[in-house]
């Protein structure tokens, strides 16, 4: 059995997940006066989406050109996330913040800007301008790292979250579990901001090299499944992302390569996109993917990267600007010989996975304009919300939501009790599979939950292969029963692939429910292939009821005309 | 083999270690292992935080060869 020493914390503010988002929060909630405490799995320094890196920030800059305005920022989100923006939340976490973001990321020393001193736009991704600032981001994890501490936050790195607590339908606080040395915690807050991100190891991946995914495989839906468990209500959950992504490996960037006059062609050497949206290479991402498969499907794969009027030193520079954002592309590249002249560069649709469909919304916690959830006390912001997603939104919503916790924090004159019985049983459920002798791995168990939800509802599916999915993961239930643990590097990767199998399922529960399509592939049933905006223009929402049921609603968004 | 460590190289300081985001460098004797190889994200964290030039990177076999 194992030996573990166990830990009662108290804050005001809590902070689950630090990314982007999660040390913006504890920015906001510490300026507002708040003992904050940061919980990330990993260590702040180099944990989350950007842990290596970033390269592009969106933001209209009001410089008097007509798109380059707060409306037109609007319009064009209402336009490319329709049904999955809520555009009230939008102003408020975004518009609202993002001048002080801007501030904020140039005051704790990254520049947005070029060496010649000039912000530099590039459009893509159905913009009606450019918005995406691109600029050196490589230092601004661990910078906003630095910031967190000078504002004297509190930071529990190696600590998994398993569980939040109520106490009379409020907040109460969490607990987790160091994956070093398993030291158990029990921690009360007034308030929690959740910014754990998506669930991105829910599919195949390319190669069978598990971990190699676009976006960071340490984000296993944890909070996603232990806010739902705690009657939290998610939106968004039904969508799958992918993008476009080198043959061999899963890494962003492809815009980069569009910035440099380079085109997606098929294997007749055609160039395809126009086909399925008038933008072409700048269309939404959805359309690039969707072009991209229908290609491969009729036949005209593999598709490439058309660089054969690039000569081999531009693409040098190329290679170099997106190691920016992935440290180990630029080597890739040449350890596959494109560093010459003309290169054709395979590219390939990159795996599924539980995200939001567009970069303008996201994908879980349903929040309002405070950033508050249904559960009074618990917040959400980044991807790990429904409606926040990449730097932009991660880096000004994050501090709004950091904001409302501080301001909801200090309404609670006294931190909730944890019930003494719900903490002795959740830490023997963290630790049993490290008591057993024999069972089931983790990568065994994962690797199933992967191919069942690849097999199932990638980017197709239909009522019949989302009922028989959910019977293949509802099976799996009994094998959660049987994992084992070897270590507590082990036991870490046996709770994330039971909160994968538990995302999976409410991913699919909510699949089921939209009986339409839209952003085609994220969320293409073939028994429902076209948009149905009179029924479905909004967000599935999905919780967990008092009983144990499982309850779907549709919250409809309007948009202007 | 993703990231790779030249043990002659490491001084033992534990930076690739503490910030690998995936948990797969863990230090053994003094040395920094790659324990979990198949668990590597390649995002260069543990190479970006080295400061003797110690990790570099091994693409597997199949990412160069599909």
């Amino acid at each position: 059995m194992d030996v573990h020493r166990t830990h009662d914390l108290d804050t005001d503010v809590a902070v689950i997940g630090g990314g982007t988002a999660g040390l913006n929060s504890a920015m906001a909630a510490a300026q507002a006066g708040c003992r904050v405490l940061v919980v990330d799995k990993a260590n702040i320094v180099h944990s989350g989406a950007i842990a290596g890196g970033i390269d592009h920030f969106f933001a209209y800059l009001e410089t008097g050109e007509p798109w380059d305005t707060r409306e037109a920022y609007l319009g064009w989100a209402g336009q490319v996330a329709r049904g999955a923006v809520d555009l009230e939340v939008q102003e408020a976490v975004y518009c609202d913040e993002l001048k002080a973001a801007l501030e904020r990321v140039e005051r704790i020393g990254v520049s947005l800007r070029q060496p010649d001193g000039k912000i530099f736009r590039t459009a893509a991704l159905g913009q009606p301008g450019p918005y995406a600032i691109n600029f050196d981001g490589k230092k601004l994890k661990p910078k906003m790292a630095i910031e967190v501490r000078r504002r004297k936050c509190k930071v529990l790195n190696r600590v998994q979250v398993t569980n939040l607590y109520l106490h009379g339908g409020e907040f109460a606080g969490f607990t987790g579990f160091n994956i070093r040395n398993g030291d158990f915690y029990r921690i009360r807050a007034r308030a929690i901001v959740i910014a754990t991100g998506n669930t991105n190891r829910m599919f195949n991946a390319q190669v069978g090299n598990p971990f190699n995914l676009w976006y960071c495989p340490a984000n296993t839906g944890d909070l996603h499944r232990a806010a739902f468990d705690a009657g939290v209500a998610l939106a968004n959950m039904e969508y799958v992302r992918m993008t476009i992504v080198p043959k061999g490996f899963s890494a962003p960037g492809f815009n980069a390569f569009f910035g440099m006059g380079a085109q997606l062609v098929n294997s007749l050497g055609e160039p395809f996109l126009k086909n399925y949206h008038e933008m072409g290479n700048r269309a939404p991402r959805n359309f690039v993917v969707w072009g991209a498969l229908q290609e491969l499907k009729a036949g005209r794969g593999p598709i490439y990267m058309d660089c054969r009027h690039l000569k081999a030193k531009e693409l040098e520079h190329l290679f170099f600007t997106l190691g920016i954002d992935k440290d180990t592309l630029p080597e890739f590249f040449r350890a596959r010989g494109y560093a010459k002249d003309g290169a054709m560069i395979e590219m390939t649709v990159s795996e599924p996975m539980q995200a939001r469909p567009s970069e303008l919304c996201g994908s879980g916690i349903r929040i309002d304009r405070n950033c508050a959830s249904n559960v009074p006390g618990i917040f959400a912001a980044g991807d790990a919300s429904d409606q926040m997603g990449c730097l932009h939104m991660a880096t000004a919503g994050g501090f709004a939501a950091g904001k409302s916790a501080a301001a909801y924090a200090k309404t609670r004159r006294q931190l909730l009790p944890l019930e003494p019985k719900a903490m002795h049983e959740e830490e023997h459920r963290v630790f049993r599979p490290l008591g057993r002798k024999a069972g089931i791995s983790y990568r065994e168990f994962e690797t199933i939950v992967r191919a069942i939800c690849t097999d199932h509802f990638g980017p197709l599916k239909t009522e019949i292969s989302l009922k028989a999915a959910l019977d293949k993961l509802g099976r799996l239930d009994a094998a959660r029963d049987e994992l084992r643990a070897d270590n507590m590097h082990e036991l870490m990767r046996t709770h994330e692939s039971m909160n994968i199998h538990a995302v999976s399922k409410i991913s699919a529960t909510a699949a089921l429910e939209r009986r339409e399509s839209r952003f085609p592939p994220y969320h293409y049933r073939a028994d429902y292939p076209e948009t149905d905006d009179e029924n479905y223009c909004g967000l599935m929402v999905i919780q967990k009821q008092p009983d144990g049921g499982i309850a779907t609603r549709l919250d409809k968004l309007r948009y202007a005309a | 083999m993703p990231a790779v460590i030249d043990a002659s190289k490491c001084n033992g300081c534990e930076l690739c270690d503490l910030y690998c985001p995936l948990d797969v460098i863990h230090m053994e004797n003094d040395v920094a292992v790659v324990r979990y190889p198949e668990e590597c994200w390649h995002c260069g964290a543990c190479r970006q935080e080295c400061a003797r030039g110690a990790v570099s990177f091994r693409f597997p076999w199949a990412m160069l060869a599909a």
